[in-house]
């Protein structure tokens, strides 16, 4: 039989590599997809305690997160194609415009 | 046999995430990501969420993953263009020494609760009818603001991809 923690194994281990991802890689599209990664485990823990309690409003939430992720995406990309149009580049260390205007 | 389709499934999920931060190539990474939320979607239906198990192919792997290789394809990225990061393994021991307690922590407080039956049910929990009954009973409101945020997620996509004079300054001029 399959326990609670092992689910709960499999989901914080999405998690923690969507934030070692987040930490550790500079190109822009790993890092929206590590973002991708962590909800992903959150949508999986959630959903293991909705089977847990035998209630479906994690189920509904989950839902509601992927809705989140889908909107994320037109917007994210959209942006990226803009900033790598202008620069050339995916790296994230030298899209800085916010903060330094007139810099780099 | 759900045990071990749920042990293939788990593998696959972590290796496909693991694959994802491993490799330069973001054309990698994201059929990296691509496997593993197909396998998350396999636990999905291991847990009795079958309308969440169509929802996450269909828009995960099917929507999402498929935009991101679109665009990656289509901006046709080449090896010089990517950023270098020759502090990437000692950044990525750096967020595992991060992580692990906090994985530690919350795993030690889940293994402390009651175990309970987990394997798939012959009721209707999670079918499109009860989830569709308790979204429209319970979370209309967020369900209303959801459709709100998508229209200006549209708005905001189309705006943001429009042809216009950039006003952003390019490199080296």
């Amino acid at each position: 039989m399959i326990s609670l923690t092992s689910y709960a194994f499999v989901s914080m281990m999405l998690f923690s590599i969507g934030v070692i991802g987040v930490i550790a890689r500079r190109n822009i599209f790993v890092i929206y997809m590590s973002i991708e990664m962590m909800l992903n485990g959150v949508n999986l823990f959630l959903v293991t305690f909705a089977r847990y309690h035998f209630n479906m409003d994690p189920q509904i939430v989950s839902i509601m997160v992927i809705a989140i992720a889908a909107a994320e995406a037109a917007v994210f990309l959209s942006v990226i194609i803009l900033l790598y149009r202008s620069r050339k580049s995916l790296d994230t260390d030298i899209f800085t415009i916010l903060s330094q205007g007139e810099k780099s | 046999m759900v045990d071990f389709i749920f042990i293939g499934l788990s593998i696959m999920a972590i290796a496909g995430a693991i694959a994802m931060i491993i490799y330069k190539n973001p054309m990698y990474s994201a059929l990296g990501v691509l496997i593993s939320m197909l396998s998350v979607a396999g636990m999905f239906a291991l847990l009795n969420a079958t309308f969440l198990f169509l929802v996450q192919i269909i828009v995960y792997a099917g929507a999402i993953m498929t935009l991101i290789l679109f665009i990656l394809m289509f901006l046709n990225i080449n090896d010089e263009d990517l950023p270098a990061e020759p502090k990437k393994f000692k950044l990525i021991a750096l967020g595992a020494a991060v992580m692990i307690p906090l994985n530690v922590l919350i795993l030690s407080a889940v293994s402390k609760l009651p175990e309970k039956d987990l394997s798939i049910t012959e009721t209707d929990f999670g079918d499109i009818k009860p989830i569709g009954i308790e979204l429209f009973d319970n979370w209309l409101v967020a369900f209303e603001l959801i459709s709100i945020l998508l229209l200006i997620a549209l708005l905001g996509s189309v705006v943001l991809a429009k042809k216009r004079k950039s006003k952003i300054k390019k490199q080296g001029e």
